[in-house]
């Protein structure tokens, strides 16, 4: 069918307005704290195929997430699913999502009786079972250590709910009120959806919102293909590493990356990457395939209209068996440091041919996870935050700090909601001085969160970069390591690994979680020494530290740099090289 | 002796002006060029306009402004230099903020920065103290460290401090104090305590929300004080001297002065307030506020003749957490622009023309087709009767610009500007169901209040596809905030947070609360100038089921809270919940965030004059018969001069009615009654 270039718009502006207010109805209806303060969930439309025709992107990795959910779902149901059902999904394996946590509901939108798509929404849930609070062991060996997984399950049909896959999620979280909440939240925004699809395809009829999502494809693969072919042919080769996979502490886990570009054609390699590993390190395809899409969308235009026809673009390989394809039951709950690694590695791979829109490496982001009982009514409670740090410098700009990047994207959890509603109190919150990389362009700073915990509790972090720190670009330094210790300054002094589950609080301990800075962009020792003085006067970068870094002699009342004495150290650092 | 109601309402181009004698009734309006350097140059201007009328300026009984002075202060970064006291290890807290990117672009976008804070980490001060979740001291103030500390900010160059302490909202206390020992050590420093300004949980809103009072408010007293003194020159002598706010009420000049985070969002403000006014006129009690302007569109909902209220915003990235009318802002007006990228794809806005170049058509350089060109190529704008006719608008250039899209797309001219109104239509739409059906609302049962210069041009259209009761155009939709600015009352927004589940409640716990808000609420209402019978009192309460992140504001019966009444409340939150999100737990425990409490200071209502049939016809207002076009069809429509239209007229569609600063659009099948106070009410045949 014919469609102008009116009609695509006018559909587009529509399939838009109805993610939107899908999203808007699940932030403000969501139970758990993840939803609501962080906001760690999303909402898009996919058609009879599964791809997604519109996404209100929240969480970049969930563009991989939607297909793979609803191809499940078709490949269980196909031919039996009716209006009125939703089903449920959140196995990495048979589906798409991240980690057990993530669970997909999609409900089928028929129009004329006919099936048209889906509408979806994946949400965090707080716990969804398994051997921690939070469900996701950092110390899981495969799968089934890593809470109930559900393959496409019918959970309402004819609008009734099926409340017998109700009470076996009930009886397998910590939290089950919370995660049946979300769920219901998570339902109640697809029903809005699918009512407003209906009136969409009444008002254009099926086969015009039909052409023009196929357009929509085309037009996403077509930008990103003309993107590509402006860039230099090539091959273009990095690689990052993971701190460790959580079981095999101190080994590190490599993401490597080719990126092979020719025309419009873009591929890349990934087969260089480790092994899959024993602990939860690995990523499914479905997440390579999005982080990639991440970081063509942030190279390109990042005011890209998202479907799944920007996937159709660019090519993968990963190797089954490597830590980008594992086999089942490979545990994958810890997937964000080997996303935020496999970022890094593409965009120091692409920076020759992509010099601007690209950034050094950040901190990557982590949770934290505290579960435990609640002495009066002896209900569970998991905490979960999400804490971001420093991300990279750009080459026109310094990092951003104290924030999330990438693909990850969590609001932070407010200090006065998490004293109101858990036995936790918070000692400190504050930026790092000195935790970014240094370079002409320096990075961001990481955060300090510190806690004393006020009833026994369990404690799990899954974090990234406590080893090995996030890398400059173009001659910028390293930002700092991110830290995780109990009792700091105490005898009892201990530091966790990156990633690790189930420590046991007791009353009165206090933890410490240091996030590390961004890395820096450039020589540091071209950085402007007035910027520098700056940076020292708002205690980003302390006075020894501009000296050692970056070459600059502030005095003592931190009013001026000592131009003289300033030449002569940048001077002797750079005869030193 | 007449007395004399005077507002303006200050934008960036024009300073609008509404004068109503109150015996008579009788509107005037006018518009002065804005002086932005100092806004009150333009309003005397303005009011001298009026005197040189004859009116004497001490007729002039209440005068109410809608200003932009702290929000352009905090839009160019020209607020005062602030400095911030925080709770010890709590620097962290401003410059992370949300730590999340906003929702859009800048997700991919690895160039976006968070907005500068106001207040550097060199001029943020470390109180010691803390206080817990149920408002116990866990620490003593330390006076001798934090005189230290204000000390070491004294000699910035200082002139506001905002002081934001962990949990001040349950233990204003030690803020109290910190104000009287920067008080001493630094005399004559503006003082922005979290505890005053918003005594709300969550942290970063409220201290976000008290450094920029702190950053705006000397600008603002200045400002206001300068006004006083120029009024008070020029004979105004009336103590009814108001300035608009975000929550639609006004604030006193004093009042202002002192809370200038109030009128941040207080823009579009005033033609919500005229709106819920327009409501009490026509007897319409639901309406959706359609204000669309040159380069933005704000829509806004007012149901049973109350406009929503939302309890936080963002101004430029920055978060804004007082009550303020819930408006949605989407960019689409006169000015965006349609563009065609390399893959034929059509695209119209976020860019706008803006006021230069401008729209095509109105010759001054600009070559890209802009909404006003497309109105104008379709035949619905009069390309000799704009802006009464003081300026023309040139046809060829806006055909010549829209032809730049219209070629690469393979269309006529015709259709490709047809073509792009659909698509700003389209947004516009979806900003309205984002507020209306999102919520829960049925848009069969409301109309479409347009007003702005753009608003009335679109609104048939959009009323028709979106299936709602019809629209309503005011008399002056050029001048509708100004119009507004007549209509409101003195409203002070109150706020307590504590959180309790509402099992544990009782009624004296919500009485005493209440109580002491409500005090709060009388005393600064008597302040004002009110007596007790001129003050109503509103109270509501933030319901949340136990465990989730966003509250529902449900208002309170007035009277004494009884334990049957906490139950009640507890159920219609259920059926509100509902309502909104399509989904409710009635048996999940709910609790209770925050306590609001609204002063509402009775200002004596004005009625917009009635007109009488003077005994004109359509014949006498009709100025032309021109092609227009409709739907993909050109037709013979009528042009008529609202002016002209007289009490009791009917006009069917298609037609286009001009009037000095604004067209009105009749599609076809849609008829326009003159109603008595001269509004239109378009329903469909």
């Amino acid at each position: 069918m014919q469609i102008s270039a009116i009609d695509l718009e006018v559909v587009k502006a529509s399939l838009s307005g109805i993610v939107q207010e899908m999203q808007n109805s699940l932030f403000r209806t969501g139970f758990s704290t993840i939803i609501r303060e962080s906001q760690d969930a999303s909402c898009a439309l996919m058609n009879t195929r599964g791809e997604i025709i519109a996404q209100h992107v929240v969480l970049p990795l969930h563009i991989g997430a939607f297909p793979a959910c609803t191809a499940a779902v078709l490949k269980e149901y196909s031919g039996a699913i009716a209006e009125g059902d939703a089903f449920i999904i959140n196995h990495p394996y048979e589906g798409g999502s991240p980690h057990a946590p993530d669970m997909c509901v999609l409900t089928p939108v028929f129009f004329e009786g006919t099936l048209f798509g889906f509408c979806g929404s994946i949400a965090h849930k707080g716990d969804i079972g398994g051997p921690v609070p939070g469900s996701c062991s950092g110390q899981a060996r495969e799968i089934f250590n890593e809470g109930l997984h559900l393959p496409a399950v019918r959970y309402q049909t004819r609008h009734q709910p099926n409340t017998d896959v109700e009470r076996l999620i009930a009886a397998n979280s910590r939290t089950p009120e919370l995660v049946l909440g979300d769920m219901r939240g998570q339902l109640g925004s697809c029903r809005l959806g699918e009512t407003r699809l209906n009136e969409l395809l009444t008002k254009y009829g099926r086969a015009k919102v039909e052409a023009c999502c196929a357009r929509l494809f085309e037009l996403g693969e077509a930008k990103v293909r003309a993107a590509i072919a402006e860039w230099a042919d090539g091959r273009y080769e990095a690689e990052r590493f993971v701190d460790d996979d959580g079981v095999d502490i101190g080994k590190p886990v490599r993401i490597h990356v080719v990126a092979e570009k020719k025309g419009d054609r873009l591929h890349f390699d990934l087969t260089g990457s480790a092994d899959q590993t024993k602990g939860p390190a690995n990523i499914r395809p479905p997440l390579v395939r999005a982080t990639i899409a991440y970081c063509l969308i942030s190279m390109i235009d990042p005011r890209m209209y998202v479907s799944s026809g920007l996937l159709n673009a660019y090519s993968f390989d990963a190797r089954e068996g490597s830590v980008v394809n594992p086999c089942f039951p490979a545990p994958v709950n810890t997937y964000n440091p080997t996303i935020t690694a496999l970022v890094d590695a593409i965009f120091e791979a692409m920076a020759p041919i992509v010099p601007h829109q690209i950034r050094a490496d950040g901190s990557g982001s982590r949770s934290i996870i505290i579960g435990g009982r609640t002495t009066t009514t002896g209900k569970g409670y998991v905490q979960y935050e999400i804490i971001g740090g420093g991300a990279g410098a750009r080459p026109s700009k310094d990092g951003v700090s104290g924030t999330c990047m990438n693909q990850s994207n969590a609001k932070i959890a407010p200090v006065e909601i998490i004293e109101s509603e858990f036995p936790t109190r918070m000692l400190r919150f504050e930026l790092i001085r000195d935790s970014a990389g240094p370079g002409h362009h320096r990075g961001g700073l990481g955060i300090r969160r510190e806690y004393v915990n006020l009833a026994p509790a369990r404690f799990s972090i899954r974090s990234t970069k406590h080893v090995i720190p996030p890398n400059g670009f173009a001659g910028g330094a390293p930002g700092r390591t991110g830290d995780i210790l109990i009792n700091p300054g105490h005898k009892d002094e201990k530091r966790l690994p990156t990633r690790y589950a189930d420590y046991p609080l007791k009353d009165g301990d206090v933890f410490r979680l240091d996030t590390p800075g961004g890395g820096g962009y450039g020589d540091a020792l071209t950085r402007e020494p007035e910027r520098v003085l700056a940076d020292v006067r708002e205690g980003v970068v302390s006075r020894e530290a501009a000296e050692r870094n970056y070459g600059v002699v502030v005095d003592a009342n931190l009013t001026a740099v000592d131009q003289a004495a300033t030449a002569k150290r940048r001077n002797d650092m750079k005869a030193k090289g | 002796m007449s007395r004399y109601r005077v507002t303006v309402d200050t934008g960036g181009t024009f300073s609008d002006f509404v004068y109503l004698a109150e015996a008579t009734g009788e509107v005037s309006i006018t518009k002065v060029a804005s002086t932005p350097d100092d806004p009150s140059r333009a309003i005397l201007q303005g009011i001298e306009t009026l005197i040189a009328r004859g009116v004497s300026a001490s007729d002039i009984g209440f005068f109410c402004h809608g200003t932009t002075v702290g929000t352009n202060a905090l839009l160019e970064g020209k607020g005062v230099k602030t400095g911030l006291l925080v709770t010890e290890g709590f620097r962290g807290i401003y410059p992370v903020a949300e730590q999340a990117r906003p929702y859009g672009p800048a997700i991919f976008d690895v160039m976006y920065d968070k907005p500068q804070m106001l207040v550097p980490q060199s001029l943020t001060g470390e109180v010691a103290e803390r206080v817990d979740f149920r408002g116990r001291v866990l620490r003593e103030l330390d006076e001798a460290a934090l005189r230290t500390t204000v000390r070491g900010l004294k000699g910035n160059g200082i002139e506001s401090i905002a002081v934001c302490l962990l949990f001040s909202f349950l233990h204003p206390q030690h803020e109290a104090r910190v104000r009287e020992i920067i008080a001493e050590e630094m005399p004559g420093c503006s003082i922005s305590l979290s505890s005053e300004v918003l005594p709300q949980i969550r942290e970063y809103y409220r201290l976000s929300t008290t450094v920029i009072n702190a950053y705006l408010q000397p600008i603002l007293a200045r400002y206001i004080a300068q006004l006083d003194r120029r009024l008070s020159e020029a004979g105004i002598t009336s103590r009814q001297k108001y300035v608009m706010q975000s929550n639609g009420g006004m604030a006193t000049f004093d009042g202002a002065a002192t809370r200038a985070v109030t009128t941040v969002l207080s823009g579009p403000a005033g033609g919500v307030t005229a709106g819920a006014y327009a409501c009490r006129m026509t007897g319409l009690q639901n309406l959706i506020t359609f204000d669309m302007g040159g380069t933005s569109c704000d829509v806004a909902l007012i149901k049973d003749g109350e406009p929503s209220l939302a309890g936080r915003g963002k101004i430029e990235g920055r978060d804004l957490a007082v009550p303020m009318m819930d408006i949605n802002t989407v960019s689409a007006g006169g000015g965006t622009i349609a563009r065609v990228d390399r893959f034929r794809a059509l695209e119209v806005g976020p860019q706008s023309a803006g006021a230069i170049p401008g729209p095509a058509c109105y010759g001054r350089g600009g070559t890209e087709p802009t909404i006003t060109d497309c109105n104008l190529v379709l035949g619905l704008l009069s390309a000799d009767n704009f802006l009464g006719g003081r300026m023309t608008l040139d046809a060829a250039k806006a055909r010549e610009a829209v032809e730049r899209v219209a070629k690469p797309l393979g269309m006529s001219i015709e259709d490709a500007a047809e073509g792009i109104i659909r698509i700003i239509d389209v947004k516009m739409e979806e900003a309205i169901k984002a507020i209306s059906t999102m919520r829960g609302h049925d848009l069969r049962d409301f109309m479409l209040l347009a007003f702005g210069g753009a608003g009335p041009l679109h609104a048939g259209r959009i009323a028709r596809d979106l299936g709602m009761a019809g629209i309503v155009v005011p008399l002056y939709p050029g001048v509708y905030s100004a119009i507004g600015l007549l209509m409101s009352d003195v409203k002070h927004d109150y706020v307590q947070s504590r959180m309790t589940p509402m099992s544990e409640l009782t009624p004296e716990d919500v009485n005493a609360l209440f109580g002491r808000l409500t005090q709060q609420a009388m005393d600064d209402l008597a302040a004002d100038g009110f007596a007790a019978d001129q003050i109503r009192v509103e109270r509501a309460l933030d319901l949340r089921y136990a465990g989730q992140g966003y509250e529902i504001t449900l208002p309170c019966p007035a009277g004494t809270m009884t334990a049957a009444g906490l139950a009640d409340l507890r159920k219609s939150f259920d059926v509100q919940h509902r309502s909104m999100f399509g989904h409710s737990a009635p048996e999940e425990p709910v609790e209770v965030v925050s306590y609001r409490v609204r002063g509402v200071g009775l200002v004596p209502p004005v009625e917009l004059p009635k007109f009488k049939r003077a005994g004109s016809t359509l014949a006498d207002a009709q100025r032309e018969t021109r092609k227009v076009r409709f739907d993909g069809k050109t037709i013979d429509c009528p042009v008529y001069q609202r002016e002209k239209l007289d009490v009791g007229l009917v006009v069917s569609g298609p037609a286009v009615l001009d009037q000095f600063d604004c067209t009105t659009v009749l599609c076809p099948g849609q008829v326009a009654r003159v109603d008595e106070w001269k509004n239109l009410i378009v329903t469909t045949e």
